[in-house]
């Protein structure tokens, strides 16, 4: 008789992360939940009563729920903060999919009934199999190219340890920190889903540093230089902890999102008022630090007779920076009438 | 760029000792790299001394400069502990003394905070009024409060300057050497110092931190300069500042009312006036050639600087590149750490036929990168800098050009300009120029005459 297409309803137990821990089939109504050994389902917490409820349906077959002699009652419905029904209340289950908490333990309870969603489709990792591989080689191309760049002519091989072992290591061992915290979060050491992660982004880093100074300096445009150099390694490394954190914490979306944004909001604010207040300028370098390759210069070169001319702002921006600090600093023995 | 630091040696003012210590100024000679760095608690030491004991000039000298010699001290107002001690002398009845600037300083830029005291051979001591000052040729001209203690001690009189010391004539230098006591120092006339900007005589003779603002006398007692400053990577180097100064300001400043405010408006004065001539000098000198095969490079002629050349080993597999490094003696001291009024000209060659475009390219712009304009700090704001691709004669330049502004001093500023040459794929040269203490428009000047010396070495076309 008890064969699962017999089956009236299923209770799910859910556990912290919201995932059912153990499922209840039920072939015969009422259900009675409690800590007591003589209910259908035994939920073994401090905080739930003896005879804590029942479900059962009435004579027109709609499903209720009485509250039990508990203290702590019933909360009804998946909201953040639902409605606690006192000990005796009585109240008809907003089938299906209907959410409750007994003291710690919350339960969902499913019906036949209950319209089923859509499946969804099965996202694969961003980045996977042979397109991670490519990644992997570029990013290490890509490094070995720097590393020559590095070197003088003739460098002995042990000056390559550093990429040959030092790279793929780090990336390993981040990697692999990484994992342990979705072993413990996920139940599974997703080591490549890490890397899937973590190594577009080193790639999307190393490629910034090579292309887009380059391309600044190339056009002439101090402006792009300050600004790729403020915000993109921030970003970048932001988007590579959002993607570690999310494989952790797939349900914690919002908070990771919103803790990111507020922590790179909040940085670079912190940065730009530091740099305003010591420097009285937005951006840390006082000068665009990239000269252009000789062949990507783009431009025709000023006459020397404009640089007086392109001085003469800074008279004034100094007299400002002047003033400021002899308000910030008044009077100290010192000042000048 | 990497600037060889190795060539910086030490000069040390000598009034200020404790707080102060000694100061660090830049010069450079061949001995740099046996010198060091010398910590400056080592250049305070006391520097032995080659020199024979006085000789009987030398007592007869002393017996007679005594009772106008001086001990100046600066006390901070609330309390008797001294900041800073030096050396004076007496040059009119009514008791007018001449000091270094340094060894008052303090005073001068903050009246408020500290007082100013004199101390006999005899024990005397009273209060003294700062009534002029020469910061450029770093004298002070002072007062006693009450006079009665300083009269009828005669004074010390200036040696005419149509009346030339030979070289080798003895000189006596007094003063009280690091506030152990009052003593001369006998040593030698060696003429001027070569390709100072500032008149400075050369003293072969030692000079101790608190001798600063005592005179140096010929062997009738007359003032041939008052110690100033000493070498502190060589030994018996020392400088004075000629008489003819300190009587120019006597001449100036000896009817004048005591300061009692902040002198910054009048040192911004005659550093205004300073510069104004160094820049008109400088840039009405012609650069020199620097020799390089493709480019014409901005080198200072040498009459009032001095240029230490260096370069890679060739057996370098790497970066080749032969380096320039132009300075000025001449400093002007202002406040502590604070010197300003020169002119320093850099610039490095760089061949890179070893190590190929990208190579090159990359380390080219490593160097460009790392250069340094200084922070905001108590005397300065942070640097402002402006940036174009400049072209002095057809040749393809990226010219930083920064200045900072003088916090105290109105209207002074300091420029750096950052230069490099944009047009080699495997050959490149960067130079920078830095100037202190100039006017807007001398910086403004001096920035375009700088970018006008870079260029081809032959028309652009015969050179490629």
């Amino acid at each position: 008789m008890d064969r699962p297409e017999n089956r009236l309803a299923l209770i799910e137990l859910l556990g912290r992360d919201g995932r059912p821990r153990r499922m209840v089939d039920v072939f015969c109504w009422p259900v009675t939940l409690g800590r007591g050994l003589d209910n259908s389902i035994v939920l073994d917490d401090p905080h739930v009563a003896a005879h804590h409820a029942t479900l059962a349906p009435d004579a027109q077959g709609a499903l209720w729920l009485q509250v039990g002699d508990s203290i702590n009652g019933v909360a009804l419905g998946a909201a953040k903060h639902p409605p606690v029904l006192p000990a005796g209340a009585r109240a008809q289950l907003p089938a299906p999919g209907a959410v409750m908490q007994l003291g710690g333990q919350r339960l969902r309870l499913r019906l036949p009934t209950e319209a089923l969603a859509d499946e969804q489709l099965f996202t694969h990792p961003p980045v996977a199999g042979k397109a991670l591989a490519a990644v992997a080689l570029a990013w290490l191309l890509l490094e070995a190219f720097d590393r020559w760049v590095n070197l003088d002519p003739g460098a002995d091989f042990t000056q390559w340890l550093p990429w040959a072992l030092g790279l793929p290591l780090g990336v390993a061992l981040w990697c692999g920190a990484w994992a342990l915290g979705s072993k413990l979060f996920r139940h599974g050491f997703d080591f490549i889903g890490h890397a899937a992660i973590v190594l577009p982004g080193l790639l999307a880093l190393s490629a910034y540093e090579w292309l887009l100074p380059a391309l600044a300096a190339g056009l002439g445009w101090p402006g792009l230089w300050h600004a790729g150099k403020l915000l993109l390694p921030p970003l970048l490394v932001a988007a590579i902890l959002r993607g570690h954190l999310l494989q952790l914490l797939p349900q914690r979306g919002r908070a990771i999102n919103g803790g990111l944004a507020l922590l790179l909001v909040a940085g670079l604010g912190v940065g730009v008022a530091v740099n305003l207040r010591q420097q009285g300028r937005v951006f840390a370098d006082p000068y665009m630090r990239t000269l252009p390759l000789p062949m990507l210069r783009l431009g025709t070169p000023v006459p020397t007779a404009a640089i007086g001319a392109a001085m003469a702002p800074l008279q004034g921006q100094l007299a400002e920076r002047v003033r400021q600090d002899a308000a910030d600093h008044p009077d100290d023995g010192s000042t000048p009438p | 760029m990497h600037w060889l630091h190795a060539a910086s040696l030490r000069l040390g003012l000598l009034g200020l000792l404790g707080l102060l210590g000694l100061l660090g100024l830049l010069a450079a000679t061949p001995w740099a790299a046996a010198a060091g760095e010398a910590p400056a608690a080592q250049a305070a030491a006391p520097q032995p001394t080659a020199d024979a004991p006085p000789s009987s000039a030398g007592q007869r000298i002393y017996a007679e400069a005594r009772p106008r010699l001086l001990q100046v001290r600066t006390l901070l107002k609330t309390q008797d502990s001294q900041s800073s001690v030096g050396s004076g002398f007496l040059v009119t009845t009514e008791g007018h003394l001449i000091t270094n600037y340094h060894v008052v300083s303090s005073y001068a830029l903050q009246p408020s905070r500290h007082r100013l005291v004199y101390a006999t051979v005899d024990g005397q001591q009273g209060a003294l009024q700062l009534l002029a000052i020469d910061v450029v040729h770093d004298l002070a001209l002072l007062k006693p409060v009450d006079a009665a203690p300083l009269h009828d001690r005669g004074v010390v009189a200036f040696r005419p300057a149509d009346e030339a010391l030979p070289r080798g004539a003895r000189i006596f230098s007094l003063g009280n050497p690091l506030d152990v006591g009052f003593a001369v120092t006998e040593g030698g006339y060696n003429g001027l110092a070569e390709r100072h900007y500032l008149t400075a005589l050369f003293f072969g003779g030692s000079l101790n931190p608190g001798m600063s603002g005592g005179p140096a006398l010929d062997d009738a007692g007359r003032l041939v300069g008052v110690n100033v400053a000493a070498r502190r990577d060589g030994e018996q180097v020392s400088f004075l500042v000629p008489a003819a100064a300190a009587q120019a300001l006597l001449a100036r400043g000896r009817n004048a009312t005591p300061i009692t405010q902040p002198v910054h408006a009048e040192v911004a004065r005659q550093l205004l006036d300073y510069q104004a001539g160094l820049v008109d000098r400088f840039i009405a000198q012609p650069w020199r050639a620097a020799g390089h095969p493709r480019y014409r490079i901005p080198v200072p002629q040498e009459t009032f600087m001095r240029c230490w050349g260096s370069g890679t080993p060739p057996a370098e597999r790497g970066l080749l590149f032969e380096r320039s490094d132009c300075t000025m003696d001449s400093m002007v001291f202002v406040d502590g750490p604070l010197l300003t009024g020169f002119i320093s000209v850099r610039h490095e060659a760089y061949d890179g036929s070893r190590l190929g475009l990208l190579r090159f390219q990359q380390r080219y712009a490593g160097s460009f990168r790392n250069e340094d304009f200084g922070q905001d700090n108590r005397f300065r704001t942070a640097p402002r800098c402006v940036e174009r691709t400049v072209g002095p004669g057809g040749l393809p330049l990226r010219a930083v050009v920064c200045l900072s502004a003088y916090k105290k001093l109105p209207g002074l500023y300091d420029l750096s300009v950052l230069t490099a040459t944009l047009d080699g794929s495997q050959t490149g040269v960067q130079g920078r120029l830095d100037a202190r203490g100039l006017s807007f428009e001398n910086a403004q000047r001096l920035a375009q005459h700088y970018l006008d010396g870079f260029g081809w070495t032959a028309p652009k076309t015969a050179s490629r």
